[in-house]
């Protein structure tokens, strides 16, 4: 009866906070002056500004999916498989960019490639008025948004490989060259976390407004977010919004009938670690060239150009000065969100592995919706319900930013939850029932101590993705309450270059360094669990 | 001549002794069985003689030639001719029963006539023809136990490895199918080498026991 009745209010909580504002911004756009009209959505089916908006949504979307996912799987299965080394280095190396702000590479290219940018003190404005003209529009948000999405099908590919059966694959072996065992065996069961790979790219990137905004390539959320924080054309702004919700929909009705079952809890293979690894021989050379050429140029460059660019000492005493309370208000608020968003996590995966309610499928859905709804669409939803009156005492608090957080990444954490659950046999907790423990105690010193290392992995990634939103954060946030990300992408604009990349060392520094030092301390945790 | 030998062969994953200079030799045509309790390094056998793992010291030979050397994998498992039936099957779950036979085929290059012919050959032999669309998990146990048999068989191994395969199955159909894997031996004329730590079912099979005790060999 606990049980039910506390999974009851978590799944009403996740309707308060996530749902509810994006119907509400709905509603708000279908009544003009009192009475039901369509009259907002005319322009988006009229105007042929908004057609070339879809153009260049669709086109960016699908050349980085295209890119990442045919670079992205060869690279996973490399790094999980073979017997290249440093793998685990590049793992890491790949993996950096997805953990930032994904504008920040954006700033970076334009340090490098811009009319005033390093290149031009090497080979003269001639080259970089073309490498500036490249980089402003559709090649720049491409090569950007690939790197930052790159990590999503190689993390993938590499957490799929570890669920296959290693004997399926030393079935293979018996007759077959690791060539046709890639192509038949290993590619095809691994298909599903392909295709989810290439879906969650396809949404990020259609839903991504800093880097289309700051390398001038219009596309829908640019236009969503310009209408309402430029001209504060709230209906102009859900109009723009609706076709991101529409597509996001539609790719999650995909998911769900295509994919749900394969990749809702994965469950890596106990044998999987004793796996045989591709053997590269004489492609060794090659392909470690390759790689290490990749890793150098969309990570090791781009955070280098922002070192080599803020390499004054003036530059970091100036940005502490200017964003010094940014930084300590983002390190605070994704403290606390990232707390938030295990625990909320925790019980909505719990609810999920379970199927504890019958609604259970409806709220693993809700979550991955509100985490595919680009983050302009779920700002916009939060002021539609929480700026009025009788609310305001959320909505002129730090508070509403934290709702957003929750709103927009327990699926994260949900997910994170559901697999670490699924580790856990369900002997474990029905040993406790037996034994007289009702749910709560079963929940505190059964579940959550077994699933410790899962749930610690959990928070990191909600610090993380907490600490880097620049998304919802931008339009929600209260005068003074500014986060880091949101100082540095207004700064853009008119501060010194020197000034934003030192601020954007600060960022990375702030992510990377206790997220380092967690999942060094995940991984000592889960070591001991397992021994 | 000797189809399977191993000289000296020692192996050990950390500081646990799998096997301890173990020799054996497996004559052609020969059904050997190892018979020995859960840990012995029965399983271990197996995968050096497939190719999956090198020995830490001592030889593995197979028709003659040595395969595997003291830590190095000479010769790797897709060119040694060996077929092996795994303790879970290991049948590819997305593929149909007739696509797990013809994986093998198409890796050795036969021809699409040839292996149509070769397919519909195998599972005539071990009675599952009117299955040869169905994938793996539409079948029964002991079915997914004949077709794991065929597509090992249909490529002619010179040694057909079996890594206990009927450990899963209820004792009646354990028992049958033991008949089963005897028929096609003596059908076939190929050398078998097979796991169990089941007394009966090693009795029933073997033409020749060897029993292991903690990485040695007990009696042969």
């Amino acid at each position: 009866m606990a049980k039910r009745a506390f999974l009851t209010l978590i799944v009403v909580l996740l309707l308060f906070l996530g749902i509810l504002p994006v119907l509400s911004m709905l509603v708000k756009s279908l009544v003009v002056q009192g009475n039901f009209s369509l009259a907002s959505y005319g322009s988006v089916l009229t105007s042929g500004r908004q057609w070339t908006l879809m153009w260049h949504s669709a086109a960016l979307s699908s050349m980085v999916t295209l890119l990442t996912l045919v670079i992205g799987t060869p690279l996973g299965i490399l790094l999980a498989e073979s017997d290249m080394p440093f793998r685990r280095f590049f793992t890491i190396l790949f993996v950096i960019p997805l953990l930032l702000p994904p504008y920040f590479m954006a700033v970076s290219w334009f340090d490098l490639l811009g009319r005033q940018g390093l290149l031009a003190q090497i080979a003269g404005p001639v080259a970089t008025r073309i490498t500036s003209d490249l980089l402003f529009g559709l090649p720049g948000c491409v090569l950007v948004l690939f790197s930052v999405f790159l990590p999503i099908p190689m993390l993938l590919t590499m957490v799929f490989l570890g669920t296959i059966n290693p004997r399926l694959q030393e079935a293979g072996r018996l007759v077959s060259d690791w060539k046709g065992i890639l192509k038949s065996i290993t590619v095809p069961l691994i298909l599903p976390g392909i295709m989810l790979s290439a879906m969650l790219v396809f949404i990020l990137a259609f839903g991504e407004f800093s880097v289309p905004n700051f390398l001038r390539y219009d596309v829908f959320p640019v236009e969503s977010f310009t209408q309402f924080s430029a001209f504060y054309d709230f209906k102009a702004a859900t109009a723009a919004a609706v076709p991101l919700v529409v597509v996001t929909l539609l790719l999650m009705f995909a998911e769900s009938v295509f994919l749900r079952e394969n990749t809702y809890q994965i469950r890596p293979s106990q044998e999987a670690v004793h796996s045989p690894r591709i053997e590269l021989g004489s492609h060794l050379k090659w392909l470690l060239s390759l790689v290490t050429a990749l890793a150098f140029i969309i990570v090791i460059v781009p955070v280098l150009v922002l070192a080599v660019q803020s390499a004054h000492t003036e530059a970091y005493i100036q940005a502490l000065d200017y964003a010094g309370k940014s930084l300590l208000r983002s390190l605070a608020y994704a403290f606390i969100a990232a707390t938030l968003l295990v625990s909320l996590g925790f019980f909505t995966g719990y609810l999920v592995q379970k199927k504890a309610l019958w609604c259970w499928r409806f709220v693993d859905s809700s979550l991955l919706f509100l985490f595919a709804l680009p983050s302009t669409v779920i700002g916009i939803g939060l002021i539609s319900l929480w700026n009025t009156r009788w609310t305001n005492f959320v909505y002129a608090t730090p508070a509403i930013i934290i709702i957003g957080y929750l709103a927009k990444y327990t699926a994260l954490t949900s997910r994170i939850s559901v697999t670490g659950l699924a580790q856990v046999p369900p002997s474990m907790e029905e040993a406790a029932q037996v034994a007289g423990a009702g749910w709560f105690r079963r929940i505190f010193y059964i579940l959550i101590p077994l699933a410790g290392p899962t749930l610690l992995a959990g928070w990191l990634v909600g610090y993380i993705f907490s600490l880097r939103d620049t998304g919802i954060t931008m339009l929600v946030y209260p005068p003074g309450h500014e986060t880091l990300p949101v100082r540095i992408f207004t700064l853009m604009a008119n501060g010194s270059p020197q000034l934003v990349a030192a601020l954007c060392i600060l960022m990375i520094a702030a992510i990377l360094v206790p997220g380092g030092l967690l999942a060094a301390l995940a991984t000592r945790m889960k070591y001991k669990v397992n021994s | 001549m000797k189809i399977v030998e191993l000289d000296s062969v020692s192996k050990s994953y950390g500081n646990e002794r799998a096997l301890d200079k173990i020799s054996l030799g497996i004559e052609q045509g020969e059904r050997i069985v190892i018979l020995g309790p859960s840990g012995c390094g029965k399983t271990t056998i197996m995968r050096l003689v497939a190719g999956f793992i090198p020995p830490d010291s001592g030889i593995v030979s197979i028709a003659g030639k040595i395969v595997s050397r003291d830590g190095k994998i000479i010769v790797p498992p897709r060119k040694r001719g060996v077929g092996m039936v795994f303790q879970d099957l290991a049948l590819w779950p997305h593929m149909s029963v007739k696509a797990n036979i013809e994986f093998g085929l198409k890796a050795k290059g036969f021809g699409k006539p040839e292996r149509q012919k070769m397919i519909r050959d195998m599972l005539e032999l071990v009675g599952m023809l009117e299955y040869m669309d169905r994938k793996p998990a539409e079948l029964s146990g002991g079915q997914q136990q004949r077709i794991a048999l065929a597509r090992a068989l249909v490529l002619e191994p010179k040694v057909l490895l079996m890594d206990e395969p009927l450990s899963s199955l209820d004792l009646d159909l354990n028992i049958r199918l033991r008949k089963e894997i005897i028929r096609l031996h003596d059908k076939l004329g190929f050398t078998m080498l097979y796991v169990t730590h089941d007394r009966d079912e090693a009795t029933d099979i073997a033409t020749r026991i060897i029993t292991m005790k903690q990485g040695r060999i007990d009696l042969s």
